[in-house]
């Protein structure tokens, strides 16, 4: 936890504040945004949304806005809690439907959503993920109610089924009326403005960042004599598990003294171990089932080889976090992974199973040459490449940009809609708009703004949470470290 | 929208890599923007004549329950005899058993491993059942109207027509259902017929027409694809000639059927192909090409 873990440890702010690309040298400190990020997805699930979430919200934190974030119950983790330096989360009772994702109504989150909009005076709306519901009910009710909103997309999705024929329509709805969209890789930036029909000049690169302090080489935790290979994934088609079905027998026959540690779970678990039963492997051939992701460091730094067969991937975490380990990454040419890492530390290979051993055993060779730089180095260059302190700068600069822009009246907004989503689709949603518009009439005259009690700043310029006590910043970080990963 | 130097970005080039700090803002678009958009790059070039000959597997399908329909109509008005039917039956059937080991000189056989003596035993089998339960089958649907019965059976009928492998790789396709829809709606129909040796024979019939005729066909336009055309002129305009004696209009409008789907479908195809824009591109999920089975066998 990059900024957490600096605030707590009561590093001078000075070296917090400082600012990681040349030349953006903040003169003037930007205003402070009041923001809030929605998403279905937060702890205590876990996943890349989720600890982006919060790593963006710390950091915005100590960069001095206000931040919030709102989520559905997760089962008895519901209403208000306090995370590390005041942030809030909203855990709202909302039914879950299908994988975590909230069933959307397009009216029945208004009510809840709006008293916190109000209430905590937001004026930043930042939706994540596109598998979310909640998140694109929040970008539509915020429209509603005038306020700017930026999304981030964490996902690529293909053109050709049904089914993604349908969400990229519903995408295209969502994304019409936001202010601005981030994307994690240019080929997902590429992926967005296809999908939602959106001028790519709204649309900002922002990549993803790990914790180099999280991720460090341990040398002396591999054995030399036999050479490891690492796979960390859920076990699932879309992240190739079928592909690595296949390289296990094809290597493990040819180098006898190459092992395989395998972390994750899912339904693609089956056929490794069917492939470990059917090769007698079971000596070789580790599966360490799910694993929380404290514990993948120790994991990685066991390896001299990571190896990632995705399929699909927009950024994927996994490969900068092996690097950052100092592992040699093997991995496939797709979606955004060309762009993570530079050549010398990664291999790419074609999604075969042919062209993955060829990848993996030109590694195998470096290895077994020397060849291959010491993994001290290799996260020494790592770790200047992803940070979160970066990424929220040029978040920041996005809210920036986002909140001097004027919103659309409603009319306009209709007229938008209308003209951008299609004839039969814009109508139908530009209707749901005049509705929601009336919802929020008819809320107003019920609870006008006005009686609604602002609730305590917590962090912010004026936040009650202040860096100027440690002591209590350290203490509810603990507190926190225990509750949050469940 | 980035605040950074802009004095560097005539001589930078841009890259599309993730690592390096770049001179540009982050909403920067560049010209390589969406250069490796490919479109429609597995669309498939159809040739007219070629989409006319596979739409036959569908002429054929329809012809059969056609067909079906038509001899239940025979029977029903007692215009055909059970006897007839279950002789010209039994004849081409034993015919289309003779043919269906000559067309391909026996190698399917080979490759089934399948003897003669199985396929007897399996025919005498399911005759002797028919014949034994026929008189269950006749009263089986008594308590039922007739009119539910024949809208059970259009249903049946349309069901079978909609699961039948026409040789697609969809879901939706199940040759199994669509076989047991096919039986069922025999079922129900030969219920209604005056007596159970009627009844017998109209099941009997049904698998003639709805099980094994669809594979001799299968191998007929496998093997010889010519006889294939002239087979299916044939039963279409049998089945229409059958029609054509029962109801002039419903002839014709059969015959438009056909006609649009032989003719029209398959010109409206190609015609749409022009429309087709799908996007390619590096955000497309890999496939997997390799048979990774031989790994677990």
């Amino acid at each position: 936890m990059a900024c957490s873990g600096g605030g707590g440890h009561g590093q001078p702010s000075s070296a917090i504040l400082s600012p990681v690309t040349p030349g953006s040298l903040s003169t003037s400190r930007t205003r402070a945004h009041s923001i809030c990020m929605v998403s279905d997805f937060f702890y205590p699930n876990m996943g890349g949304v989720e600890s982006h979430i919060y790593q963006l919200s710390q950091c915005l934190i100590e960069r001095g806005h206000k931040v919030i974030i709102v989520t559905h119950a997760y089962g008895n983790r519901k209403g208000i809690r306090y995370l590390t330096n005041g942030l809030k989360v909203y855990y709202l009772p909302l039914k879950v439907m299908y994988n975590q994702s909230t069933a959307t109504t397009l009216f029945h989150s208004l009510p809840l959503l709006r008293y916190i909009f109000v209430r905590e005076r937001v004026t930043i709306i930042h939706s994540h993920s596109s598998f979310s519901a909640m998140a694109h009910d929040a970008l539509f009710h915020a429209k509603t109610m005038g306020l700017q909103t930026v999304f981030t997309d964490h996902s690529l999705f293909g053109f050709a089924d049904v089914s993604s024929v349908l969400t990229n329509k519903l995408l295209t709805v969502s994304l019409c009326d936001t202010n601005h969209i981030i994307c994690v890789s240019y080929t997902s930036k590429e992926n967005t403005v296809l999908r939602a029909a959106l001028n790519p000049e709204i649309v900002s690169v922002i990549p993803n960042a790990v914790d180099p302090t999280d991720f460090t080489p341990d040398p002396f935790r591999r054995h030399d004599s036999v050479i490891t290979i690492v796979v960390v994934s859920r076990l699932v088609y879309r992240k190739g598990t079928d592909l690595l079905s296949g390289i296990i027998p094809e290597l493990c026959q040819k180098y006898p003294d190459l092992n395989f540690i395998i972390g994750g779970e899912g339904p693609k678990r089956i056929i490794l171990e069917e492939v470990r039963e059917r090769y007698q492997l079971h000596d070789r051939v580790r599966l360490l089932g799910a694993l929380e992701h404290k514990d993948v460091r120790n994991v990685l730094v066991q390896g001299h080889i990571f190896l990632n067969t995705s399929l699909t991937e927009a950024f994927c975490m996994a490969i900068v976090e092996a690097a950052s380990c100092g592992l040699q990454v093997v991995s496939t040419r797709v979606g955004g992974i060309p762009e993570v890492l530079p050549e010398d530390l990664i291999i790419l290979c074609e999604p075969s199973v042919k062209s993955l051993c060829k990848g993996l055993e030109k590694a195998i060779l470096q290895q077994k040459s020397g060849a291959l730089p010491a993994p001290e180095n290799i996260h020494n260059i790592v770790k200047t490449f992803y940070t979160w302190r970066n990424v929220a700068e040029r978040t920041e600069k996005v809210y920036e940009r986002v909140s001097g822009e004027a919103v659309l009246p409603m009319d306009k907004r209709l007229d938008r809609l209308i003209s951008h989503c299609g004839p039969v689709t814009g109508y139908i949603f530009a209707f749901l708009a005049v509705l929601d518009y009336l919802l929020l009439v008819f809320l107003r005259w019920m609870t006008p703004d006005s009686i609604i009690d602002v609730a305590m700043d917590a962090t912010g310029p004026s936040g009650a949470w202040t860096h100027q006590n440690p002591d209590t910043t350290q203490r509810v970080e603990n507190d926190e470290v225990l509750d949050t990963p469940r | 929208m980035c605040a950074q130097s802009i004095t560097s970005t005539k001589e930078a080039k841009w890259q599309k890599v993730l690592y390096e700090r770049q001179p540009f803002p982050d909403n920067y678009v560049d010209r390589r923007f969406l250069e490796e958009l490919r479109k429609n790059i597995y669309a498939r070039k159809y040739q007219y004549w070629a989409v006319v000959f596979e739409s036959s597997v569908v002429i054929q399908q329809l012809c059969s329950v056609c067909v079906f329909v038509v001899i239940w109509w025979y029977m029903d008005e007692g215009l055909l005899a059970p006897h007839w039917l279950f002789g010209t039956g039994l004849a081409s059937s034993l015919m289309g058993y003779v043919l269906f080991d000559l067309i391909d000189g026996g190698e399917g056989r080979k490759k089934s491993g399948r003897t003669r003596w199985a396929d007897l035993k399996s025919a005498l089998v399911f005759v002797a059942f028919t014949y034994g339960f026929s008189p269950v089958l006749k009263t089986l649907t008594e308590s039922v109207s007739t009119d539910t019965i024949y809208a059970m059976s259009v249903f049946m009928l349309l069901g079978h027509l909609i699961f039948f492998d026409y040789g697609a790789n969809a879901a939706i396709v199940s040759s199994t259902l669509s076989l047991n829809m096919a039986i069922f709606a025999s079922v129900c129909l030969a219920s209604r017929l005056p007596r159970s040796v009627h009844a017998f024979v109209m099941v009997t019939f049904a698998i003639q027409i709805f099980a094994l005729w669809p594979m001799l066909q299968k191998k007929l336009k496998a093997c010889t694809p010519r006889s294939y055309v002239g087979v299916t002129m044939l039963f279409a305009f049998s089945a229409l000639g059958g029609l054509l004696s029962i109801s002039a209009v419903g002839a014709i409008l059969f015959a438009l059927l056909l006609v649009s789907i032989s003719c029209l479908c398959p010109f409206y195809l190609i015609r749409l192909q022009l429309f087709k824009e799908n996007i390619h591109g590096p955000w497309d999920e890999a496939e997997i090409k390799e048979d990774l089975s031989r790994f677990l066998s």
